[in-house]
């Protein structure tokens, strides 16, 4: 492929648990830390899933946010917001002579809920003598205790629009809801639209929900949530056959995507590239994951769009999400697709340590993914005990005990949603 | 890398399908809308006592497809309102479009605009009896009281319609769905258009969705002042660029379109009906309330999809404007076709659909695409009625109150959404 067509990733911005800056996040991962803890943002105590990676309380005084704005923003536009700034300027777009218009932006965003101390004093105002709601009282008086502007903010795009006003880019843009796929379809439309050149340089990628008591129960209620382990700082273990279920977790992960030739042009570092993708669905009959036939159709079509056999890829970064079904649909295709190397492949999930970022996964695993190949080094990702999965006797086998060190060249990430989407992203070094 | 094997592939439209406050079909709906019908009236669908607005534009129940259809009672619990107008609309375009025929489902995917159901006020204070109001919730209390389905809690997430759209007509390529307020139906639009273009897709059902006449929906954009307060009757409220419109009226609806590669529309005999030509998008930046004074964003998304479809304004015939009928969208979109258009811009008709059917928020870019194609094949302009008073900072041809007979081959179909989001969509009569 001609240098010109190679789009290449400037600059990343990754927020987590275990860090708000991608070398605190890497050190933290190589040092074995997970983020996974008893969920403190709320009293989770009558949920039966207790567990979360939380990012803790951000201050947005300290992010320079004005309170008129901090108003209408929650854990997950902070955490966007510091992912886009940290992308923007470590690929040096603010220096960039780019205008507005040639900068695009396209994120995944999870889903928003209602904060229920925004709603509860107007809901309090208007309840009738036996608890229930007094509709008159609500439409004439109630819902004049609601905060104007508080509305928007339940908009699945304000936040998005939000950092977009803070840096200040118009490109072209769209916003995708709200799991792991549609991270990756902004990646993905954010590859096209500068390999289109309808833009000179993208942010890509996306944002977790925020851990609440709805997100909490919304993944209880999919049947995904783990409930074996309520307490403690113990990670569950992608593909391991036990302990099943996902743990959610609280993050964005945003990458800068530009023409190597522009990058060459103005200076800028970059190490690596996106070199394929693909996306397809299908909900597998037993449970709430895409098929295995689905997610090898994706991986299949990712290194088709590369020009690459399953030979080139090193390394998987899985979905891994810890679910029944997801986990063991994953390995079932990871090998149909890659066959008598299956065993021989290491696979690594920041699931473990990470928890479960949704549509802010994949530009975090492709974050961490160039840490990967740039150091040669996939951190262990199960410090301890590891048991093979017993659904798939081929299952990948993630890297455990010691991280190891490995000469990289490409490396793919896996993303599924709960209703049959399915995505994979391949990045390489660049050649 | 294989991303484009050679020239862009050109994106053709075999099928469309629409559900709106006008009719529940496309025929119905444009006809309508030639006779300068209103689709507006008080709401019923909720209990609008003590709002300041009380009008919407409501589709009719009888007209959903989904009553009584096997296909859909599997998703029943599951299904919010979006969903039952939005397969409603798919049925009608897959069905034009002969979709059932092709045997690669792998290469048909699907790109919706929805944003998932709100939250009842009766469901709120069901939830509520579970929270003491310091944080503290008896999940396993609501659960056990068997008076709260968890099917509540998919019905909010975007992603249910356009999964469940997948699966009920058997889509397996990228499934898709894009939550950018009142541009998402054309930015869904845009998007498949993209996957065909870029050989990932050869059909897709694109569209959008919305079904928010329900107190949660509205209170929203009562809060805000967005919705039209001041009207002498439900049917002259929606009055794009008239002096004395006064916000927007909400409605429900859905538009559904199959794009598809023209090549593969030409070898299975395809009916084609015209031609995506173009799509563009573009950010205000500006504030998260108002729009940019200068139309910075408005014009870059029309000058975006012009370039994408290598025309220039002067190939432009019609514009049909997102023309929501607040005082600053009309205003600023008004100027934005100024820059656009320059010396022209008083010779171009431009119309707002919404006059006639209200503002469809995540299906208004689909269904004024849809509208935009029909008027070309029928050489008919849509009005923009209850057009009474000029603004003098509004001084294009709005096209007022009467279709117009006017042949026109390519048009460009304006989308504008909360928080400076913008989509322009080129459509195109189908050239050999």
């Amino acid at each position: 492929m001609k240098t010109s067509e190679q789009v290449v990733i400037t600059g990343a911005g990754l927020v987590s648990s275990l860090g708000r800056t991608t070398d605190e996040n890497w050190e933290a991962l190589c040092a074995g830390k997970s983020g996974i803890k008893s969920i403190s943002g709320f009293d989770a105590g009558g949920f039966s899933c207790g567990l979360a990676a939380e990012v803790g309380k951000i201050d947005p005084e300290t992010l320079g946010i004005h309170p008129r704005d901090a108003r209408i923003m929650d854990t997950h536009a902070y955490l966007l917001m510091m992912a886009s700034r940290n992308a923007f300027r470590n690929a040096g777009l603010d220096r960039a002579a780019f205008a507005p218009e040639d900068i695009g932006f396209y994120a995944g965003m999870g889903m928003v809920d209602y904060g229920n101390d925004d709603i509860l004093p107007a809901v309090m105002k208007s309840l009738g003598s036996e608890g229930s709601i007094d509709y008159p009282a609500f439409y004439e008086e109630g819902y004049r205790e609601i905060y104007p502007l508080w509305p928007l903010s339940m908009l699945n795009n304000i936040t998005f629009c939000q950092v977009g006003i803070d840096l200040g880019i118009r490109g072209e843009n769209a916003v995708f809801c709200p799991h792991a796929d549609a991270g990756a379809q902004a990646i993905t439309e954010g590859m096209r639209t500068i390999f289109e050149h309808r833009a000179k340089a993208v942010l890509a990628g996306g944002v977790s929900e925020k851990v609440s008591p709805l997100s909490i129960a919304r993944l209880h209620l999919s049947g995904v949530a783990m409930t074996s382990i309520k307490t403690g700082s113990i990670t569950y273990i992608p593909f391991s056959g036990e302990d099943r279920g996902t743990v959610m977790g609280e993050g964005a992960g945003i990458i800068s995507l530009e023409l190597r030739d522009s990058a060459d042009r103005r200076g800028a570092a970059y190490s690596c590239m996106i070199s394929g993708y693909g996306h397809a669905f299908g909900l597998a009959e037993a449970g709430p994951a895409p098929s295995a036939e689905t997610i090898g159709n994706a991986m299949r079509q990712a290194l088709k769009t590369a020009s690459l056999s399953p030979e080139d890829i090193d390394l998987i970064i899985a979905h891994g999400d810890g679910s029944v079904f997801g986990d063991l649909n994953e390995a079932e295709a990871v090998t149909a697709v890659f066959g008598k190397r299956t065993g021989l492949m290491p696979v690594f999930s920041s699931k473990a340590a990470l928890g479960n970022l949704f549509a802010g996964a994949p530009a975090a695993d492709i974050i961490l993914g160039m840490q990967m190949i740039e150091k040669g080094i996939i951190p262990a990702m199960i410090p301890d005990k590891y048991q093979r999965s017993q659904h798939a006797a081929e299952a990948p086998g993630p890297v455990t005990g010691e991280a190891q060190k490995k000469e990289l060249r490409r490396i793919m990430v896996n993303c599924q949603s709960y209703e049959g989407q399915a995505a994979s992203i391949i990045i390489g070094t660049v050649t | 890398m294989v991303l484009r094997e050679t020239a862009k592939r050109r994106v053709v439209i075999t099928g469309v399908g629409m559900v709106t406050p006008l009719g529940g079909n496309c025929a119905d709906t444009f006809e309508n809308a030639a006779q300068g019908r209103s689709g507006i009236d008080y709401i019923s669908s909720f209990d609008t006592t003590g709002l300041p607005c009380r009008i919407g534009g409501q589709v009719k129940d009888a007209w959903l497809t989904d009553q009584g259809a096997d296909a859909f009672s599997r998703f029943e619990r599951y299904s919010s309102r979006g969903l039952r107008l939005m397969h409603t609309a798919a049925v009608e375009a897959s069905s034009q479009a002969g979709l059932d025929t092709l045997r690669d489902r792998e290469r048909i995917g699907v790109s919706l605009g929805s944003h998932g159901e709100n939250v009842s006020v009766g469901e709120m204070s069901e939830l509520l009896r579970f929270y003491d109001g310091n944080g503290h919730w008896d999940m396993n209390g609501l659960l056990s009281s068997c008076r709260y389905s968890p099917f509540q809690f998919f019905l909010r997430k975007a992603d249910t319609a356009s999964s469940i759209l997948s699966m009920l007509f058997n889509c397996r390529g990228s499934s898709l769905s894009i939550v950018s307020a009142c541009a998402a139906g054309a930015q869904a639009i845009g998007e498949a258009y993209r996957i065909i273009q870029d050989r990932k897709a050869d059909v897709m059902i694109a569209g959008g969705c919305e079904a928010t006449l329900n107190f949660m929906g509205f209170i929203g954009f009562v809060l805000i002042k967005a919705l039209a307060e001041k009207y002498t009757t439900p049917q002259n409220a929606s009055r794009p660029f008239d002096r004395k419109r006064n916000g927007f009226v909400m409605s429900e609806g859905a538009g559904a379109v199959i794009l598809e590669d023209l090549d593969h529309a030409r070898d299975r005999g395809a009916n084609i009906l015209g031609e995506l030509l173009g799509y563009g998008s573009s950010a205000d930046a500006y504030r998260i309330t108002d729009t940019h004074p200068k139309a910075e964003g408005a014009y870059l998304a029309m000058a975006n999809a012009l370039e994408d479809a290598c025309l220039t304004a002067d190939d432009i015939g019609y514009v049909n404007a997102h023309g929501t009928s607040t005082v600053q969208n009309d205003l600023v979109e008004s100027l934005a076709i100024r820059r656009i258009f320059g010396e022209r811009a008083r010779s171009v008709p431009v119309s707002s659909n919404k006059s006639m059917m209200g503002h469809t928020i995540a299906a208004a870019g689909a269904i004024e695409c849809i509208l935009t194609l029909m008027g070309m094949q029928r050489s008919v302009i849509l009005p923009t009625i209850n057009y009474e008073n000029r603004d003098p900072k509004c001084d294009l041809d709005y096209v007022p109150n009467e279709a117009r007979h006017l042949p026109y081959r390519r048009a460009l179909s304006n989308s504008f959404g909360f928080g400076g989001q913008n989509a322009s969509l080129c459509i195109g009569a189908f050239e050999k």
